[in-house]
């Protein structure tokens, strides 16, 4: 395993992660945390608990680097789908939870943008933006959410704190009003 | 996309939360696929640092063993965990408790070898319920612990520390008793024969260790076990198994451990340490 500096990419980063070098992740977490975080903090007011799901991906990172597939998903994505989960379990999970009591999973997804997400790359300059912008606000959190943080209905009905069934049915709304404002 | 690239400018009317929902998602669809725009974003290196320490002190921290991963499923709390296993003195008691009852149960087994299987039996039903007797006194007090000065200072010192670590010991002796009792030929019941006995002076020494110590409680009461016993066994040697381990028998000893956990909860203030009383 060659050592690993600034220049290295995600990749390799992981893998000297998973044969087990700490500079490793800690030159992947001084990478990935800082826009971790303030795409969390969109989702999550409270700054303790965006910290603690940052902290929780890592390690879970740690844990679980060598199941990170290189050619079925891009780390950057890989690493905002754990954070995001982590930010739904902590969301819903006991008040003071112990760090070490993980006992969660890594999500086991292609994070492959989504057509939805490729559509959304170009949304600065096709008819999406206004029809995005005309959507009721608890419609667009939830195509956000599973569109774009690539979380399962179940999940972004715990992170918008909703039941599952008023998430399906406000998804399916969400979309048909959007093909609406699309033609 | 390649050739469109967030500006500062942008970025930072993204994390005030200024802009149009639309172009929110832009910015963060644009993110997750951009490299430089990633690297761009600033970073507090403050807040960097200092989560960067909590996630390295977790990577480090002792992992939880499969027994204590077990007994939190049961529902034990961490601390209490660390309190029971942070004890060398413990875990000699705990060997010592082991070690006693592999040995009975190997001369058990060896004697029955040789044809004398009422006696292995009664050799197992004698001493077994000494057994969570001897770990007990070693669980707690200044000759056996060499930490008790200190241990005596702290706030959980006294009835609640004696009694987590009785239980634990208590836990572990039985368990093994258990197997030796049922690996033991003879009638079924004989595994269990010696459970209300061992009950019976484990509560007892629990009990006489609110006046005296705990060392000499234990002494006390298992020396008058194997006397009473050895006692029987020699004048009424024909009806020892009855007299001994039948229905009355087993009456009484619940009848008395019963009475002993009455004292000890009524005494239990004067449980402070093992010595000067």
């Amino acid at each position: 395993m060659p050592p690993v500096s600034e220049q290295s990419s995600d990749a390799d980063l992981l893998r000297a992660i998973a044969a087990g070098q700490t500079a490793a992740l800690r030159l992947l977490h001084h990478r990935h945390a800082g826009w971790l975080r303030a795409r969390l903090r969109r989702r999550c007011a409270d700054p303790d608990v965006v910290d603690a799901a940052i902290q929780d991906t890592f390690v879970a990172v740690w844990k679980d680097a060598q199941r990170y597939e290189e050619e079925r998903a891009d780390a950057a994505a890989w690493l905002w789908t754990i954070a995001v989960r982590r930010l739904v379990s902590a969301l819903r999970g006991p008040a003071h939870r112990w760090l070490s009591s993980l006992s969660g999973e890594l999500p086991d997804v292609g994070t492959t943008p989504s057509a939805e997400e490729l559509v959304l790359l170009g949304v600065e300059h096709g008819a999406l933006g206004p029809a995005l912008d005309r959507l009721s606000p608890e419609l667009r959190h939830l195509i956000e959410a599973t569109a774009l943080d690539g979380l399962t209905v179940r999940e972004a009905a715990k992170l918008l704190g909703i039941p599952e069934g008023t998430a399906k049915t406000r998804l399916m709304r969400a979309r048909s009003r959007l093909r609406e404002l699309l033609t | 996309m390649s050739e469109w690239h967030l500006d500062p400018e942008l970025f930072e009317q993204y994390e005030q939360g200024v802009l149009n929902p639309s172009r929110v998602m832009a910015v963060e669809a644009h993110m997750s696929a951009c490299a430089t725009c990633r690297g761009r974003v600033p970073v507090d290196i403050t807040w960097l640092t200092g989560n960067w320490s909590i996630v390295f002190d977790n990577i480090h921290a002792p992992q939880a063993g499969p027994v204590q991963r077990l007994l939190t499923r049961v529902g034990l709390p961490e601390h209490r965990f660390r309190l029971l296993t942070a004890t060398p003195a413990l875990r000699w008691s705990w060997l010592i408790a082991t070690l006693s009852v592999v040995v009975l149960a190997v001369i058990a087994a060896s004697l029955s070898a040789v044809g004398e299987t009422g006696g292995a039996s009664r050799l197992f039903l004698v001493l077994a319920p000494v057994l969570p007797v001897v770990a007990v006194s070693g669980a707690y007090g200044s000759g056996i612990d060499p930490m008790h000065e200190i241990t005596g200072t702290t706030p959980s010192a006294g009835p609640a520390l004696v009694l987590w670590r009785a239980i634990s010991v208590i836990g572990a002796a039985t368990a093994l008793a258990g197997v030796a009792g049922l690996l033991l030929p003879g009638p079924g019941w004989y595994a269990a024969a010696w459970l209300l006995p061992a009950l019976l002076l484990c509560t007892g020494t629990l009990a006489l260790a609110t006046a005296w110590s705990l060392q000499a409680a234990a002494a006390a009461l298992g020396g008058l076990w194997l006397t009473g016993v050895s006692w029987v066994l020699g004048v009424r040697s024909e009806v020892f198994i009855p007299l001994v381990f039948g229905p009355i028998a087993q009456f009484v000893y619940l009848a008395a451990a019963a009475a002993a956990v009455a004292v000890l909860i009524r005494r239990r203030r004067h449980f402070d340490l093992g010595e000067s009383r």
